[in-house]
């Protein structure tokens, strides 16, 4: 039996070459910078010393597991990564969709471009540069946001939005919403142009309304799409951003509300050298998100939309 | 044939070294044998430190640092064409400490690290990386002549040896930090007495209504300034207890917290604070918004740990337009009653900034070292900081420092010191004593207006009120340790309860702050970190007795 099929496979294998030649560059590419490196999680057992490397370095079991979970900061960080993760959830991922569906229904031609460009710059600032702007605009000394408020007669002392740790929250998402809007609903966008225009055809005879044929129509057609991107942005539940809130919240008195896992791995981990525990912390993560990621495609799946 | 080619190489770097170390041993002898070969380098011979052709890589191990490439300004050039010495620098990129530690996983480390002293360097030597240097202290001249004893026994490891090289070290008071008011304003408001820090904030009160545009005072980015208020409130204290978490009391350190000065300035800062007297972005701004705010004059009074260099710029740039206006250095606030000469602003160790350590990847550490020891010297100080002669000096005075020509007269000041700026940064074994005092000799031979605002800062103020603390180097735990763990626990809890007590609403908001901060460090454990770190220190104390 076995016999019988392998010559079958290897022969099927070979008459693909051409076409398989176009993914194994991804695939090896995968292996060596992907799938390679990830011995390299044992440094969370043991007790990591560079210069011995990690054959020689002494095993610690859970040792470092245990010490995240009983940190002080732990509860905090978890709390703060979470709340942060699903306020992008909510925020964030259904921007660009928004904006796809309302682009879509622009009539000029010239007036959509203009749009999509504009907003599809930021995506190619980097952190650094965003969070510049950021610091210029709401500043108290200088800060355009207050300038403006102040001239308006809206405050009568300019505010400190950037050392309140209650209103970092809604800057951090507001400015991820303008970095990324641009770049998200290009996506969608293409989606939208794939779906068939002679189900609007048939709805506009039907006597369907524009707002109708939203959501009869463009948004039952691209969900498989947002299903997709939904699995994925769920998978990442635990990666609540680091760039940004690491050049964002430089006020310490922001930390209750800004340390999230990331940030908390750099201070903590990498920049005292501690690799062990910042690689115990990072496979923690990991391990729940891939939890994360099995759960939230199996329940996909029951709308025929899966990642596999 | 490789192997054999390689047993002829050791065989001919053995010879060399010993060659080396024989002309290195007398000066007489050294001068005979190698007469011939310096007559046209007579500066060489001089300085008798036998330096001889090297090529060696060098790693600044700081993110902000960039190594300008080898042989691109006047100084590189001379010491390349005339001291046959090349130098192949490596960036950090802007993330040291992970180009490091690549480094060193991959056993490709460079020959000379540029580094904090600390945790870094003790990691190196414990692993056996790094070459131990007391053979060539002993040999070569210039450190010996000029690095005092007791400072060579800080830099000695645990091990008794000594790995580093120091950069910046002195024998004298050397600080830059202080306060400065802008002079207009200064001025206009009838140039009250600013003595106390009740005179301070009356006076920032009369510039707040008076000046809405201006910031009272600034305090450098992410709030640098606040801290080293603490020596205006504690007599012969500097901002340097804070970041150890503890005080001084007789031979012991006690918590930060149960400081009554700490408390006082804690309230001091936060009443300021609340009131807008200091700029509001303080715990977040960065160096570019103060610069801005400091170079447009939009500051009244300013206090931090690098004022001259704010202020040198700063001045330069109102002076452009108006040369009455600019900035001026003022004697350190201090609460009534303390005695002014006891108010310290900056801490200064005699071992300098940081060091150099020569790891054993490299072939001829002894030529490295020689190198650094003339860089020491005072061919290689006047090279780097003034440049080669012939630049902006060509002849010398009675103490060897170099006398100023022309070109140094008549280059725009800016000019000139962004051109000596670039040598400085490949002078990395400065040695302040003899840099300051060539440098006040050239300055006193100018004329008042060609006088470098930092210089006068400087020699008026900043050194004066800087305070000697290399008793309390190398006192901070290795990051993995448990005491390691502790300190960065009780650093968490320290960063997170100052910006509160700053941003406090309320007296008894700052107080709480405070009790919850001393609460939780002591449940972190800060009496075991100030037990080590007292230790530490009294083990300084000893090696620097030992050698009075």
């Amino acid at each position: 039996m076995k016999a019988a099929v392998k010559p079958g496979v290897w022969k099927k294998l070979t008459n693909q070459l051409d076409l398989q030649s176009m993914v194994w560059p991804g695939i090896i590419f995968v292996a060596i910078f992907s799938y390679i490196p990830m011995y390299g999680v044992v440094m969370a057992f043991q007790q990591y010393d560079i210069f011995n490397g990690i054959l020689e370095s002494p095993w610690v079991g859970f040792m470092h597991f245990r010490m995240f979970f009983e940190a002080p900061e732990f509860w905090n960080v978890m709390r703060n990564t979470i709340v942060i993760s699903l306020l992008k959830l909510v925020i964030t991922f259904p921007a660009p969709i928004l904006l796809a569906l309302m682009l879509n229904e622009v009539g000029s031609m010239g007036f959509k471009r203009l749009v999509q460009t504009v907003s599809y710059l930021p995506y190619f600032l980097s952190w650094v540069i965003v969070s510049g702007f950021v610091f210029s605009l709401l500043s108290v000394d200088n800060g355009t946001v207050n300038f403006v408020l102040e001239r308006l007669n809206l405050t009568h002392e300019p505010v400190n939005f950037l050392a309140v740790p209650e209103y970092f929250w809604s800057i951090l998402v507001s400015v991820n919403v303008w970095k990324e809007i641009g770049f998200g609903s290009i996506v969608y966008l293409a989606a939208i142009a794939g779906v068939d225009p002679a189900m609007y055809e048939a709805a506009s005879i039907d006597g369907a309304s524009r707002f109708k044929q939203i959501f009869t129509i463009t948004l039952p057609s691209i969900s498989p799409v947002i299903i997709i991107f939904m699995i994925l942005a769920i998978g990442n539940l635990l990666s609540a951003g680091f760039e940004d809130i690491l050049l964002l919240a430089t006020n310490p008195i922001l930390r209750p509300y800004s340390d999230v896992i990331d940030t908390y791995v750099y201070r903590v981990g990498i920049l005292n050298a501690r690799f062990s525990y910042a690689t115990a912390v990072g496979l923690f993560k990991a391990v729940i998100s891939v939890i994360l990621l099995v759960t939230a495609n199996k329940i996909a799946r029951r709308a025929d939309v899966s990642l596999w | 044939m490789r192997n054999r080619l390689k047993g002829v190489s050791l065989v001919t770097v053995t010879l060399l070294l010993l060659l080396t170390a024989c002309s290195g041993g007398g000066n007489s002898g050294a001068a005979q044998n190698s007469g011939g070969e310096n007559s046209n380098t007579a500066a060489a011979a001089d300085d008798g430190t036998g330096i001889k052709p090297v090529a060696f890589s060098f790693y600044g191990n700081y993110d902000w640092l960039t190594t300008a490439p080898w042989g691109e300004n006047e100084a590189t050039r001379w010491i390349q064409a005339n001291r046959k010495v090349t130098v192949e620098p490596i960036q950090s990129g802007g993330a040291s400490a992970e180009k490091l530690n690549t480094m060193i996983v991959s056993g490709d480390l460079p020959d000379v690290i540029f580094t904090d002293r600390g945790s870094t360097v003790e990691r190196l030597v414990q692993a056996g990386r790094l070459v131990a240097l007391d053979d060539y202290y002993e040999k070569y001249p210039n450190f010996k002549k000029y690095v005092k004893e007791s400072t060579l026994n800080l830099l000695r490891s645990e091990d008794g040896k000594i790995y580093q090289i120091p950069n910046w070290y002195t024998s004298g008071q050397f600080g830059n930090g202080g306060w400065m008011v802008n002079k207009d304003i200064y001025n206009a408001l009838g140039r009250p007495a600013l003595e106390t820090f009740d005179d301070l904030y009356q006076y920032l009160l009369q510039v707040r209504d008076k000046y809405p545009d201006v910031v009272p005072l600034e305090v450098g980015e992410k709030g640098a300034g606040l801290d080293i208020m603490y020596g205006g409130f504690r007599e012969n204290a500097t901002s340097k207890f804070i970041s150890l978490m503890g005080y001084p009391e007789g031979d012991k350190l006690l918590p930060i917290y149960d400081d009554p000065s700490y408390e006082e300035m804690m309230l001091y800062i936060n009443k300021l604070f609340r009131e807008r007297l200091i700029t509001q972005d303080a715990l977040q701004q960065t160096q570019d918004a103060v610069k801005e705010k400091v170079n447009t004059g939009r500051v009244a009074v300013m206090v931090e740990s690098n004022i001259t260099t704010y202020g040198a710029e700063g001045h330069r740039a109102l002076t452009a337009n108006n040369p009455d206006s600019g900035y001026e250095i003022i004697w350190p606030v201090h609460k009534a009653g303390l005695d002014k000469n006891k108010v310290f602003v900056s801490g200064f160790e005699t071992l300098g900034w940081n060091v150099n350590v020569i790891t054993t990847r490299a072939e001829d550490p002894e030529a490295i070292f020689a190198y650094f020891d003339w860089i020491t010297g005072p061919e290689g100080q006047k090279v780097l900081f003034f440049g080669p002669k012939g630049l902006y000096w060509d002849e010398e005075d009675a103490d060897g420092a170099p006398v100023p020509n022309e070109k140094y007269k008549t280059t725009p000041a800016n000019e000139r010191t962004e051109t000596m700026r670039k040598f400085e940064d490949f002078n990395w074994a400065g040695n302040t004593t003899f840099i300051d005092t060539a440098k006040m000799s050239l300055e006193a031979s100018l004329s008042a207006n060609q006088k470098s605002w930092e210089t006068v800062a400087q020699s008026t103020v900043t050194w004066k009120t800087a305070l000697d603390i290399t008793e309390f180097v190398n006192t901070d735990p290795v990051p993995e340790t448990e005491t390691g763990i502790i300190a960065q626990n009780i650093q968490d809890i320290h960063t997170l309860a100052f910006a509160q007590m700053v941003q406090a609403k309320s007296d008894e908001e700052v107080l709480s702050a405070l009790e919850t901060a001393r609460k939780n460090a002591n449940k972190a454990g800060l009496d075991k970190l100030l037990a080590f770190k007292t230790e530490k220190w009294q083990e300084n104390v000893q090696k620097i007795n030992a050698t009075k």
